[in-house]
């Protein structure tokens, strides 16, 4: 039974989003700060700008909606769905300012892949762009990594405990400290410390592979947040090409696969429980499909005589596998040979392990693996079940920070996920299909969209089809969200038309 | 199922106004952005087809016929002559170029990065090199960067005054070379030059600084403010 919404309701959505757009608009005088260091004066007041519009409406509805009242689940989740529609409005407005983007719907669509971590982009012309607007794609990953509503509603923590529903709003399940506003600052704190370490290892492979060290940091800098927030966005139009290194890239690995740890895993790791790398269901499920499909990967590309010398698979096939199973998106090959020269089972096997994913609460997107884990660990009991007598009790358990039971509740759930994932992805490819792209290409870049894998063979480009940009607008943000807050808002506006009085 | 206790539902019509209300002010801030852009007319005088970008959808043209998976390909180097060739056209058909001298012209982007094998560099020949030139100097979008890693000889730096850039347009140089669709150090579809010229020289490209853009930010400055203000000064006396 739909009930129509009340101002109540309103309230909260709306003096929580409003915190959040106020966050954002904060975060917008970072690039601000840099485009002034820089002389880049017409980016520094995009983002003056930009940041003073999100500010406004932010204070105006905390000031109008304001109220005391606590949240419910649904609101939660309402509040964060709403929060990435309107959050990209305002962050796209420098972009578009920037002279880069074709329309605001290009621009939008820049926004939305930078905080979902996508990594697709429409940027023209990307290799001229300003550092400052540069810095702010790729700072919106880092938030969107993060979980924009988590960033901004810790960060302000005046709404206390009342939180936790937003938390679970954007796709985060685990709470990793008793409350929330504490799991949120521990996720702050792995992220900074990362950060440090990352940024400074990055810096110093970059100024090894030959740039300044000034430049070198704002290449280090950024390349950390594409790497580490999964998200795929890079600096100049080659990716990770660019800089010729193979220590770049030997820095990159580990920080995409931190990445794709979830912040359990990597609180298990903060106690020195370093056994959990070993026993956890998603590491286990991870190195394995990870292995697996590089070996399918190097069966297709030897096939194709692509790449020949096994050093040479082992960097660039290796690299590809994990930048796509941890939905990264960092490319170190142009994206037009995975059409041209990878034949087709290499880059089916890149669809696969971004469809996969990383690991449920972390910064990356698909599946993810701790779905994947039950689902095999459900198939292999139930293949127990009619091997054994019918008398025979089989107990199936896993391990995830402790040791648990294996339940029926769990698999149907995952079962469903998993279900609504290939919807997801499969949609996306049949209205691809529609336009005349081939089956390979439109499940490639739809799956990419979705799952927040990033990599690209092409059809994304600014000449693509404005409906197609919707599509995979709308498949960014689903697939960020994992469909149940996007549910809830739809819930919300269904109530408002046909909900009871 | 009785309606709850309390609950007083916002009249369709007032929800129906205040959608309409954020649409509206929404679409506002979109035409803010679309005013505010860089006042260039989005007209080219370039023909289309002079700038058609590579489309998924294009049946690919190359020398040699793209074999099936498993078959091998050998592909037909005719002659030592170098042949020249687009990014396009090294991209689409890897195989066809593989091993085979070229002749490639782009502008110099990002940065010269000196090893001891020679010099790394990121050439790019797409419409922004020198057709067009580097955005935000005009508004005609032809969509993303496309070029090719070469690797120059050391000599061939000192041919480069200007690095493509922000606010910077690069020297163009044409190379001749060996495309490798792997090379020895296991790079990706690069040339190897044997040597560069420099075709057309670089420059700094203005971006001068908008009077309206300026105007809109500080306005914009001041009405954050006051609302923070106002919103602090309300927190405090609840």
């Amino acid at each position: 039974m739909l009930f129509r919404p009340d101002r109540r309701d309103f309230s909260l959505i709306g003096f929580y989003t409003g915190k959040v757009l106020f966050g954002v608009g904060v975060a917008m005088l970072i690039p601000a700060v840099m485009a002034v260091a820089l002389g880049e004066r017409n980016e520094l007041y995009a983002f003056l700008l930009s940041a003073g519009l999100a500010i406004s409406v932010g204070r105006a509805t905390e000031l109008l909606l304001y109220t005391r009242e606590s949240l419910s689940t649904s609101h939660g989740l309402a509040t964060v769905a709403l929060s990435w529609l309107l959050a990209p409005i305002f962050a796209a407005l420098p972009l578009l300012l920037s002279g880069h983007y074709a329309s605001y719907l290009d621009a939008y669509f820049e926004s939305m892949s930078g905080f979902a971590t996508i990594g697709l982009t429409l940027a023209n012309d990307l290799d001229h762009m300003a550092r400052s607007v540069n810095l702010w794609r790729h700072l919106m990953q880092f938030i969107g990594g993060q979980g924009i509503v988590v960033v901004v509603l810790t960060i302000l923590a005046s709404a206390g405990g009342r939180i936790g529903y937003l938390y679970t709003g954007e796709g985060r399940e685990e709470k990793i400290l008793p409350n929330v506003i504490r799991t949120s600052r521990f996720i702050w704190r792995v992220a900074l410390i990362y950060s440090l370490i990352g940024t400074t290892l990055l810096w110093i492979a970059v100024i090894g592979a030959g740039l300044q060290p000034l430049t070198a940091l704002y290449h280090g800098a950024n390349l950390f947040m594409a790497a580490f927030d999964t998200g795929g966005f890079a600096t100049q139009s080659s990716s990770v090409a660019f800089y010729r290194s193979v220590y770049v890239e030997a820095v990159l690995l580990p920080l995409m696969t931190a990445g794709a740890f979830s912040f359990a895993l990597h609180y298990q790791l903060w106690l020195g429980r370093r056994s959990e790398l070993v026993y956890n269901i998603e590491t286990r499920t991870i190195a394995t499909s990870t292995l697996v499909m590089f070996a399918i990967l190097a069966v297709g590309l030897a096939r194709t005589g692509t790449f020949t010398e096994p050093g040479v698979m082992m960097r660039q096939g290796f690299f590809q596998v994990v930048s796509a199973h941890t939905t990264t998106g960092l490319a170190t090959v142009p994206g037009r040979l995975y059409v041209t020269d990878w034949g087709v089972l290499a880059p089916a096997v890149l669809v696969t392990a971004m469809a996969f994913g990383g690991m449920a609460g972390s910064t990356a997107g698909g599946i993810k693996a701790m779905r994947i884990g039950l689902i095999l660990k459900g198939v292999i009991r139930d293949v127990r079940k009619v091997l054994l007598p019918e008398d025979a009790i089989v107990v199936t358990t896993f391990h995830s920070s402790t040791r648990k039971m294996l339940t029926e509740n769990q698999l149907r759930a995952a079962a469903t996920v998993l279900l609504l994932w290939l919807v997801l992805y499969f949609g996306g490819g049949l209205i691809g299909l529609f336009y005349g792209y081939e089956l390979q290409l439109s499940l490639f870049e739809s799956t990419a969209a979705a799952s927040s894998g990033g990599l690209s063979v092409g059809l994304v480009r600014p000449a693509l089809e404005w409906p197609l940009k919707v599509v995979y607008i709308a498949q960014m943000m689903i697939g960020r969200l994992e469909f149940i807050a996007v549910f809830a808002l739809l819930g919300y506006l269904l109530a408002i038309v046909r909900g009871r009085v | 199922m009785s309606t709850p206790v309390g609950r007083r539902p916002i009249p369709r019509r007032r929800v129906a106004a205040a959608a309409l209300g954020l649409a509206a002010f929404l679409a506002a801030v979109v035409a803010a952005g679309e005013a505010l852009r860089h006042p260039h007319t989005p007209v080219s005088d370039i023909p289309e087809a002079q700038l058609a970008g590579a489309d998924p959808r294009d049946e690919l043209v190359c020398p040699d016929p793209q074999p099936r998976e498993g078959q091998r390909r050998t592909p037909d180097i005719e002659g030592t002559a170098p042949v020249r060739v687009t990014s396009n056209d090294l991209f689409d058909c890897p195989e066809a170029y593989d091993g085979r001298r070229v002749v490639y012209r782009g502008e110099v982007v990002g940065a010269l990065l000196e090893r001891a094998v020679g010099v790394w560099s990121q050439l790019n020949d797409d419409v922004y090199a020198e057709l067009l030139g580097p955005l935000p100097a005009h508004r005609d979008y032809r969509g993303g960067n496309a070029g090719v890693g070469v690797l120059l000889p050391h000599g061939a730096v000192d041919l480069v005054s200007f690095i493509g850039g922000p606010q910077t347009r690069g020297d163009v140089l044409e190379v001749v070379g060996t495309f490798h669709r792997v090379d020895p150090t296991g790079e990706v579809a690069v040339i190897h030059a044997d040597g560069a010229q420099r075709m057309a020289d670089g420059e700094p490209f203005p971006d001068p600084p908008l009077a309206d853009r300026r105007l809109a930010a500080w306005l914009a400055v001041i009405v954050a403010l006051a609302l923070v203000t106002i919103e602090r000064v309300v927190a405090l006396r609840r």
